[in-house]
């Protein structure tokens, strides 16, 4: 029998758990060429487009004469090469197929959209499904998805991975390199699957079995039954017994109601938590939804995922942060290059350069706000001309969905805390609805600590009492204009950080799923004012 | 109906044969007048383009999403003008569809 082999590394997400090894190709570790070139990208739109003749084509022949007319008409339009031609530009500019053909199709449909003739208005619709229907075959599934059950070995593990993975059959992650603030680690934790990072590359075989005692930072390859049988034994259930029954409200000892808020990275998540445990969702992120370019460009894909979080909610409100892309979260063939810097164009930054992808979202949220109790959160805001600008695309896309005869509600939209500049100037942001701090990013930016090198991981851990001092004078400033303030950072799950958040005056807190039996029971031991509770 | 085009003399300028008619069926109608349009324009050797309204912008008349791209109404002033190997019969062909009104009330058996 082989001798086990063991490795610690540092712990991502606690837990434990045992499985063939998923060894990860050296070529697929996270390298999405940062650009493809232009003739790649036109010749995935050009199969986008054959595909959805084809389906077309298959849909006609079973079809009536009317219907056909319909079909044979998109069919035509779908071989025109003048399509082809309008996105090219757009493509020799940079764009991915998927961005340019929506871009160029939209401002298409805008255009027939503003006839005086009622009918080929009518028309616009079934230019809409062509782009819909194109864009859905540009869909690709991520590469490389591994068996359920298996652990995921490599240098590293993208976010639309993990998303595109099932992981109801248990499994786990070890990363050579990787760091405990990485969005993959996050995700881990908000999932409680087992995760250790920073072990430093060594040996192990595809599909050799592999023990994952992700708290105490240990990995053994081909462990004997022995050492797996003890680590199941000793591994503390993740959902212990609660004293108490839990809701969705939570008091201080000394009494004062305090906002308990879900964290939702994936809308998959939703069916794991119980909603009577949340007074809603206070953080929603939008770019991990989107596993492909082509569905963070798909209005209906962003509509279904808003509406599935607002029926979760009940009536209770639910914060949508708009794609924070850019910077470690790029999204292939949209934007964002891999190895971007964080402090380039990411979040507000990056929707503004590309309004087309602000506009789609922005009318899938307008929609889906008419349907619930729906607020919109900037992620990255460092001046409040960006904000205006992002209010200026709401009200146009508000105004021409009105036109159109959609049903639209215009949300509340706040202002992620997360840039000092903004955190030091809220006052100037008076056209803000509300604020939520955004304490993983300001702490990176606080520190100049890049939350993905390992090396610095001890500067970031260090950021607290900045964070602190930043959010005391944020909250003074958002009470002076009667506005009201959160926080959505990984800070607010942790039961160390609680009663200086308490006592910098917050009361309203978004939480990692995971974490809300935990917080709850350290807040009901504080006061408000953040001390212990005496006796 | 005559489906031959009924022999008419275009105006010629420039080496194009050019044509000038007032659309009495909407093209945005139905997206099948489109259809019938480009498909008769696309059967001609010829270089087909049309004018809306005098826009002064002459788009490919073979091209689908440029005629629908054209906001073409009922009462727009269409100009079609051709180019090339028999392209007074095209431009013939192509008005007659327009006066026809496409040819859509037939389809429909709704004719008077």
């Amino acid at each position: 029998m082989a001798e086990a082999l063991e490795i610690t590394g540092t712990c991502a997400s606690p837990g434990v758990a045992v499985g063939r090894a998923h060894v990860a190709a050296e070529t697929a570790v996270g390298v999405v060429p940062p650009n493809d070139s232009v003739a790649t990208e036109r010749e995935k739109l050009q199969q986008a487009i054959m595909a959805a003749v084809a389906e077309l084509q298959a849909l006609a022949e079973r079809s009536d004469e009317e219907s056909t007319g319909i079909l044979d008409f998109q069919i035509e339009m779908l071989l025109d090469p003048a399509l082809a031609e309008m996105t090219e530009e757009r493509m020799a500019a940079g764009d991915g197929a998927a961005l340019a053909w929506v871009e160029a199709l939209d401002r298409y449909i805008a255009g027939i959209e503003e006839s005086a003739d009622e009918q080929l208005r009518a028309r616009a619709i079934d230019v809409v499904d062509i782009r819909n229907r194109v864009l859905r075959a540009l869909t690709g599934r991520p590469a490389d998805d591994f068996p359920p059950g298996s652990v995921f070995v490599g240098k590293d593990l993208e976010p639309s991975l993990f998303l595109a993975h099932d992981w109801t059959a248990g499994g786990g992650i070890v990363l050579f390199n990787g760091s405990v603030s990485s969005h993959v680690a996050m995700l881990a934790r908000a999932r409680s699957i087992p995760m250790v990072v920073a072990t430093g590359g060594f040996e192990i075989q595809d599909g050799e079995r592999i023990l994952v005692e992700a708290a105490d930072a240990r990995v053994v390859v081909a462990p004997d039954e022995g050492r797996v049988r003890e680590a199941n034994r000793t591994a503390p259930s993740m959902y212990s017994a609660d004293s108490e029954p839990m809701t969705a409200t939570s008091r201080t000892a000394d009494g004062i109601a305090i906002r308990l808020s879900a964290i939702v990275n994936d809308a998959a998540e939703l069916a794991l938590i119980d909603p009577a445990l949340f007074s809603g969702v206070g953080l929603m992120r939008t770019e991990f939804l989107m596993t492909s370019p082509a569905e963070a460009l798909d209005e209906e894909r962003h509509y279904e995922i808003y509406r599935q979080a607002l029926r979760w909610a009940g009536g209770a409100p639910v914060t949508i942060r708009m794609l924070d892309l850019g910077g470690d979260k790029p999204l292939p063939g949209v934007g964002g290059k891999t190895g971007e810097s964080s402090m380039g164009l990411r979040g507000i930054r990056f929707l503004l350069a590309r309004p087309e992808l602000a506009r789609i979202q922005a009318r899938a949220l307008l929609r889906a706000a008419a349907r619930g109790t729906l607020d919109v959160l900037l992620p990255m805001v460092t001046v409040p001309d960006e904000l205006e600008a992002m209010r200026a695309i709401f009200e146009a896309e508000s105004d021409a969905l009105i036109r159109r005869g959609v049903e639209v509600h215009m949300p509340e939209i706040g202002v992620m805390v997360e840039v000092p500049a903004a955190a030091l100037m809220l006052d100037r942001f008076s056209r803000s609805a509300f604020f939520s701090f955004g304490t993983n990013d300001l702490a990176q930016y606080l520190m100049a600590a890049a939350r993905e090198d390992q090396t610095v991981a001890t500067l970031y851990d260090a950021a607290a009492p900045a964070v602190l001092r930043l959010i005391v004078q944020g909250v003074a400033a958002a009470e002076a204009m009667n506005r009201p303030i959160g926080i959505c950072g990984e800070m607010a799950s942790e039961p160390r950080h609680l009663p200086g958040l308490l006592a910098a005056g917050l009361r309203h807190f978004s939480v990692v799923p995971n974490r809300i039996a935990d917080v709850r029971s350290v807040i009901a031991g504080l006061r408000s004012d953040g001390r212990a509770q005496k006796g | 109906m005559d489906h031959k085009p009924r022999q008419q003399t275009p105006e010629t300028t420039d080496g194009y044969c050019q044509t000038q008619i007032e659309v009495t069926h909407g093209f945005g109608l139905h997206a099948r007048p489109s259809v019938t349009f480009t498909r008769l324009a696309r059967s001609f050797p010829c270089t087909v383009e049309i004018e809306v309204n005098d826009s002064g912008v002459w788009l490919s008349g073979k091209s689908i999403v440029k005629i629908m791209g054209a906001r073409i109404r009922t009462g727009s002033i269409l100009k079609i003008r051709a180019r090339g190997l028999r392209a007074s019969e095209a431009i013939a062909a192509l008005k007659a569809l327009v006066e026809r009104d496409f040819d859509e009330e037939k389809k429909h058996g709704r004719s008077a």
